[in-house]
């Protein structure tokens, strides 16, 4: 399943650098577009502001196919506190700019898989796929308003895999 | 050494894709779908004369054909099989509601809704309507060129629909799609309008003409022609019109692979129904989607490869590399 959560994540951020490329992060002195994996960074005490993370819940898998089927559910993380031009009163804005946004990540709701572990990444032959999202509603706490977004990510496993 | 294949499942699919293509109903000639030349087409630009009517849901084939032993012997057992009745049907729910998805989805005639002549008498269909103004020289599929005059009458945002003037014609009526069959001659010179497919929407007027937001099915204006606002759609409960369509239903599966289902003639069978689809199933919300039913009865052709008879082609793409 690893190939296909990095796939997933890939393209995800890929796609976000179209969509918005204004939207990214400074990691261990990287500027790197907005979205990360949270399994794949330092723990976080708290999530960081304006920027979609990644985090991999259950798993599933059907292995009544002939080839076998793995789901995972991956939760989309984000929140914001508005901007400190605006003294924050904008967060409802900036919240809906990355609903907008994390929709229009998720489409199409596939992508090549490929082998990260290899350098430069290696394309398989299946592709990965997901779900619509369903969004939880927002959630406030003081200034900043967060939400989550959950989708099922499917893929075949291939041999080797 | 790497696999270059791989053992594909059972296609995994999320939603439907249908088009649609209009049966010449006076040559009964319908539209055919080649797996072959345009088996990889672009899902979001069909071929054509194919029309996409997007996504639809609740798609439903109910095989009828019925087959029957011929039984020999004492006591009888089967000696072969034949096929006794050729017959299937086809139901989904459009997911939209445009003239066409209107059309489908009603067992007879569907009509526009003239925009009314000033002080004119009420009626069912939709009173007397406004006097139709005829499309200048220049005039094409998207665009109208109109007199000043002529071109007041209509604003952005209006519907427009445009054929010739009814004249006592009998027979199928309407191009380039038959919307009616006339037993006896009438009396509406804007019948052919009130039943044309032919329709569009204005994006821009002026005083010199109009900018369609999408080109008319029917091309540039014909000869004879005439144009028509239109305020809305409209169908019957009754009448002894049947929509007859080519269709073709693609599921587009996880990995690429296709699945497509041709009907070359599909006529409905169903009057019109909706049904409510809760926005918020888990949560009962009181917001209600209306969809449109469809329900179509798929009638034979003969296939001219080996002469039989058929309703259906179901035809499948494997994903690249997967094993077949």
């Amino acid at each position: 399943m690893q190939n296909a959560k990095d796939s997933f994540y890939m393209a995800l951020r890929t796609r976000l650098t179209t969509i918005n490329p204004e939207r990214t992060i400074l990691v261990r002195g990287t500027l790197r577009p907005g979205i990360l994996v949270e399994e794949a960074e330092a723990p976080f005490s708290q999530l960081p502001n304006d920027v979609f993370v990644l985090r991999w819940l259950g798993l599933g898998v059907d292995m009544d196919l002939s080839a076998t089927m793995a789901a995972a559910e991956c939760e989309i993380l984000y929140q914001t506190c508005g901007t400190q031009s605006f003294g924050g009163l904008d967060r409802g804005r900036a919240l809906s700019k990355m609903d907008e946004e994390l929709v229009a990540m998720l489409t199409p709701f596939y992508t090549p898989k490929l082998n990260y572990a290899a350098t430069p990444p290696a394309a398989m032959l299946t592709q990965v796929f997901w779900d619509e999202p369903g969004m939880s509603p927002v959630a406030t706490q003081r200034d900043r308003l967060s939400r989550s977004a959950k989708t099922m990510v499917y893929s075949y496993q291939e041999q080797g895999e | 050494m790497a696999a270059n294949w791989f053992s594909a499942p059972a296609p995994v699919t999320r939603r439907v894709r249908g088009y649609f293509a209009p049966v010449n109903r006076g040559t009964q000639m319908p539209v055919l779908f080649d797996p072959s030349e345009q088996g990889r087409f672009d899902l979001e630009v069909p071929p054509a004369p194919w029309i996409s009517l997007g996504w639809i849901q609740g798609f439903t084939r109910k095989p009828g054909s019925k087959s029957a032993p011929v039984l020999t012997g004492v006591p009888a057992a089967p000696l072969s099989q034949v096929r006794e009745t050729l017959q299937a049907q086809v139901s989904m729910q459009f997911l939209s509601w445009t003239k066409l998805t209107m059309a489908l989805a009603t067992g007879s005639q569907h009509m526009n809704v003239l925009a009314a002549a000033t002080g004119a008498v009420a009626a069912a269909d939709g009173a007397q309507a406004t006097t139709a103004v005829i499309p200048q020289a220049g005039s094409t599929a998207s665009s109208f060129v109109l007199a000043p005059a002529d071109a007041v009458k209509f604003a952005a945002g209006s519907i427009v629909a445009l054929d010739v003037d009814y004249t006592g014609q009998t027979g199928f009526v309407g191009a380039p799609i038959s919307g009616a069959y006339v037993r006896q001659a009438l009396t509406d010179v804007d019948y052919i309008r009130r039943v044309t497919f032919n329709v569009g929407l204005v994006c821009q007027a002026n005083s010199s003409g109009l900018i369609l937001a999408e080109p008319l099915p029917g091309g540039a204006p014909a000869t004879g022609t005439k144009l028509q606002a239109v305020t809305g759609f409209m169908d019957r409960e009754g009448g002894s019109f049947f929509q007859e369509w080519s269709a073709l239903f693609v599921m587009e599966g996880s990995q690429g692979e296709r699945i497509f289902f041709h009907y070359p003639r599909l006529q409905t069978m169903a009057s019109s129904e909706e049904a409510m689809i809760p926005l918020d199933g888990k949560r009962q919300g009181s917001q209600a989607r209306v969809l449109l039913m469809g329900q179509f009865m798929a009638m034979p052709v003969t296939d001219p490869l080996d002469g039989e008879h058929v309703v259906c082609y179901r035809s499948f793409l494997p994903a690249l590399n997967a094993l077949v």
